[in-house]
């Protein structure tokens, strides 16, 4: 089956198999590997992206239901060579460890600042409560998020 | 901070952060091979069977799988995945794959296959035919007489005692004696990235391992073991590491994914699912401990007993170190004339037990610190005030012979814990009558550093300094991604001072990295590995100097070094880089400068860690907020004031999981009631406290600038804290860890 989608600015045209995750569609037909796997069901937040502007764990969710829809993912954060303010900010305030939720978190806490760029404390916590962070204990990663607000 | 130093103590970004926050790096995942197949294995669904029959024909006859695997299969080599290093043996239980399952979760079969969906659609058309086995899943199953048994003829794996001067005789005639049966749960590592692996074979028989790995050259050794195969015919690449913890210790998918390599001629990468690193890989060890402490009136620590029992899972692996390491751990935080600690494991048809962050130590802390506690409330005496009576002291000596506690700042831990937290003050609030009440909290815990007095302790280190102004550390280190890498560039820039951006640390591969005798195991990185490139650096400082000093034709007194730059203190006009030097050096006196060190470590510290906490319990729910959480660590010298308190805020997360939400349910029949993050309870940021970090800086002498292990230690003292803070808010007692809100509620109506 054909895919038609915008990915990171970019129209692509894929060959998905039914039942092929969005997860997977990334990863192996477009090598977007920021895009990662932790769970497999919807409850780590590792693979999250943003799709039509809203954070979705693109583990659950079938490659053919991103026909026609624009998506995000960490490879497309950066802008004529410029980081985003919130890579800038995760990398200042120490918000990586392992780096392996690092994608997530970022899609996250960007598809919160799109919808609300001045969001609270509790308000990022909330975004961010479905990507788990082994390494962190979140605290650097919250804070990171407010110091990309403030910036 | 003291400005002694010009980069240690700094909080210099991680080496990698830029790679990590594109999502350009390459996890071992996200690795592509030309003509690279895809394998993942087949886990056991019970608990304990003998395999009658597996029918793979149907799996087989799938268009796209290349072979499929099973016991029949497989080198018959016994194996033990928990050895480390040529010389040291323990009971080797393992195989590649099993004819008899010895629990939910071991290894079946493997497919392997040109595509993952191929992969997953042979693996659920492959029957098994089991003949089921009466199954035992706890320590008191385990230890009855005549039951079935696992291994060989008893279900007893270990047992070990320690003690100093006679505590049996004391506990006996003594007037209070304090007793609690402490337990605590499978914990699951829960590193974001699951188990995988890609190995390789070249033409000349040579295999390639990529693995997240914590020691290159155990995964050699358990290959070479598994497989039969000589030791220097295996290269082991470290991958970065997507999280470990400890569950990536031992080398479980590398001897299976050579294996796969070599019999099929390609590369493989061979892939878990979250459920799979869950109940195949490695977890913490459950125990049951019983604490019996005697005291005075005044509160003073007259004797101890501790027996623990330690739940190991179906096989050996560690079952005799894990006891070991938290017997050890109970002489070195109060000082007990007359103690005596009983370890004994166990095995059971459960997940199989292996490194967890803290190696006992959350589990023995848990215990004691929770009979403290408990000691405390009986004798109405605050608990914090009750174990500074107690404490070791700096420099006391281990009384069972063990290495000496060196600079251990445990008091100035809880003095300033108290002060800043404001302890006395919190603690003598009246508690809430309605709802919600608030608890008060503490507890402390104590670990090592490294090896030493144990095992051989010692790393081999090469440095060079270009002719382009590079300083290049090889040795094989592991970067987990706590900053390893950066906290070795940050040492060897000072003692060099040279910006530690031009110091270049690869890490570990078996092919070219010098050996190292442990790995990143032991907490033995920041201050064995961390000692070991500052002692290279400063005899390469001394090299330079030497061959400058015949360069600038000047004394080697006047050789000056500052900022990157060399130069004859009476020249200050012809200063040199270290790679204009080096330039000089070759070409005028055909020399070099490179060194290698053999660093052995010099001592194993105690390192200790102080936690405060604040509680919310909801009388009606039994929920637990935690609402505050100070850590005081005794950390001799930040190397990099960042890492550590990364280090700390993740251990946190890690045990506060342990005091309230994760553990791996098993039933009696053997089934994993927790096969994934939705029944797996690992903290997540609403329920996360921020974690405020206080540190004692007060220096190791025989550390690297004074510096100390943190990355274990923190993830102890939390838990038994949370635990106390809850049993404060109430005045319930609970022991059973995590306290979740049924234990909760039950310890309330039990209280009436
Ligand atoms: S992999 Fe999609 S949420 Fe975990
Ligand atoms: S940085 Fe390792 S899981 Fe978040």
């Amino acid at each position: 089956m054909k895919l038609e989608f915008i990915v990171n600015d970019k129209h692509e045209i894929i060959d998905v198999y039914p039942g092929e995750r969005l997860l997977d569609a990334l990863r192996n037909k477009l090598g977007l590997t920021s895009v990662k796997e932790g769970c497999g069901e919807g409850e780590c937040g590792a693979c999250t992206i943003i799709m039509d502007g809203a954070a979705v764990t693109s583990c659950t969710i079938l490659a053919m239901q991103a026909k026609g829809k624009e998506i995000i993912t960490t490879e497309g954060l950066e802008k004529s060579g410029e980081l985003d303010i919130l890579q800038e900010s995760f990398m200042k305030n120490g918000a990586i460890q392992c780096g392996y939720c690092t994608p997530g978190m970022l899609m996250s806490s960007k598809a919160l600042l799109i919808k609300n760029p001045n969001p609270t404390k509790e308000e990022i916590k909330r975004a961010i409560e479905g990507n788990l962070c082994r390494c962190t204990g979140y605290t650097k990663i919250i804070n990171a998020v407010l110091d990309a607000i403030e910036r | 901070m003291k400005e002694k130093f010009k980069y240690i103590g700094k909080s210099i970004r991680k080496h990698d952060v830029k790679e990590k926050v594109t999502g350009k790096i390459k996890y071992a995942g996200d690795m592509k091979l030309g003509g690279m197949l895809y394998a993942k294995m087949l886990l056991s669904d019970a608990a304990h069977a003998n395999i009658i029959n597996i029918d793979t024909s149907k799996a087989e006859a799938l268009k796209g799988v290349v072979k499929v695997f099973t016991h029949r299969d497989v080198p018959k080599n016994y194996y033990n995945s928990h050895k480390w290093y040529k010389g040291v043996d323990f009971p080797r239980d393992e195989l590649i794959l099993t004819e008899k399952v010895r629990h939910v979760g071991d290894r079946v079969a493997i497919v392997v296959a040109k595509d993952m969906e191929t992969v997953e659609r042979a693996l659920s058309l492959i029957k098994v035919e089991y003949e089921r086995l009466p199954v035992i899943t706890s320590i008191e199953d385990a230890m009855k007489e005549g039951t079935t048994y696992i291994h060989g003829l008893s279900n007893k794996a270990f047992e070990k005692t320690i003690k100093c001067g006679d505590s049996s005789q004391i506990l006996k005639e003594a007037e209070m004696v304090f007793e609690d049966v402490i337990t605590t749960p499978k914990q699951h590592h829960a590193a974001m990235e699951t188990h995988i692996c890609v190995a390789e074979q070249d033409s000349f028989g040579n295999i390639t391992v990529w693995s997240p790995c914590q020691v290159v050259f155990q995964v050699q050794l358990i290959i070479a073991e598994a497989l039969d195969i000589p030791l220097d015919n295996i290269r082991v690449i470290k991958t970065i590491m997507g999280g470990s913890f400890g569950g990536k210790g031992q080398p479980i998918l590398e001897p299976i994914c050579a294996f796969l390599a070599m019999e099929t001629g390609k590369p493989v990468q061979l892939i878990t699912d979250r459920t799979q690193s869950i109940i195949g890989m490695r977890s913490r060890n459950a125990s049951k401990i019983c604490v019996k402490t005697a005291v005075d009136h005044e509160g003073k620590i007259l004797a101890r007993n501790i027996d623990a029992d330690i739940d190991i899972g179906a096989y050996y692996t560690n079952g005799s170190a894990v006891p070991m390491a938290m017997g050890k751990k109970s002489f070195r935080m109060y000082k007990i004339k007359d103690q005596t600690f009983n370890g004994r494991s166990y095995f059971t048809n459960t997940v199989v037990g292996g490194a967890c962050r803290g190696y006992g130590s959350p589990q023995i802390h848990a215990a004691t610190e929770i009979n403290i506690d408990n000691i405390a409330r009986g004798l109405h005496m605050d608990p914090a005030e009750l174990r500074l009576k107690n404490f070791v002291k700096p420099y006391d000596k281990d009384p069972t012979g063990g290495p000496d506690l060196g600079n251990a700042r445990v008091i100035d831990c809880v003095e300033r814990g108290m002060k800043v937290f404001k302890w006395k003050k919190k603690r003598s609030k009246a508690k809430a009558k309605g709802r919600f009440v608030r608890g008060f909290g503490m507890a402390c815990a104590v670990h090592g550093n490294g090896y030493h007095g144990a095992y051989p302790d010692f790393i081999t280190m090469t440095m060079r300094i270009t002719n382009d102004n590079a300083v290049v550390l090889k040795s094989a280190i592991h970067d987990q991604g706590c900053g390893t890498v950066t906290t070795m560039k940050q040492i060897v820039g000072e003692v060099l001072d040279i910006h530690p951006d031009k110091v270049i640390v690869p890490q570990a591969d078996t092919a070219f990295s010098p050996y190292d005798s442990a790995g990143t195991q032991a907490s033995r990185v920041t201050f064995v590995c961390g000692g070991g490139a500052k002692k290279t650096a400063e005899l390469a400082r001394e090299e330079l100097i030497a061959k400058s000093s015949v360069i600038l034709d000047c004394k080697e007194d006047n050789i000056t070094i500052k900022d990157g730059f060399i130069w004859n203190v009476e020249d200050e006009e012809n200063k040199f880089t270290f790679g204009e030097m080096v330039v000089k050096i070759q070409n005028e006196l055909e020399e070099d400068i490179e060194v290698t060190h053999t660093y052995k470590s010099p001592a194993n510290p105690g390192v200790y860690a102080v936690n405060f906490v604040e509680v919310e319990v909801d009388r009606f729910t039994g929920l637990v907020k935690v609402i505050d959480v100070l850590a005081v660590h005794d950390i001799g010298q930040a190397i990099n004031r960042d890492f550590v308190e990364g280090q700390i805020q993740g251990g946190a997360h890690m045990s506060i999981g342990l005091a309230l939400s994760e553990e791996i349910k098993i039933d009696r029949m053997g089934r994993v009631g927790t096969l994934n993050f939705s029944k797996y309870h690992i903290i997540n940021a609403p329920d996360m406290p921020d974690v405020r970090v206080e540190l004692i800086e007060e220096g190791e002498a025989l550390g690297p600038f004074g510096a100390k292990s943190v990355g274990e230690v923190c993830a102890a003292a939390t838990a038994p804290a949370i635990i106390n803070a809850i049993n404060d808010a109430l005045d319930i007692n609970i022991t059973d860890l995590p306290a979740t809100p049924e234990r909760v509620l039950k310890a309330i109506r039990e209280k009436g």
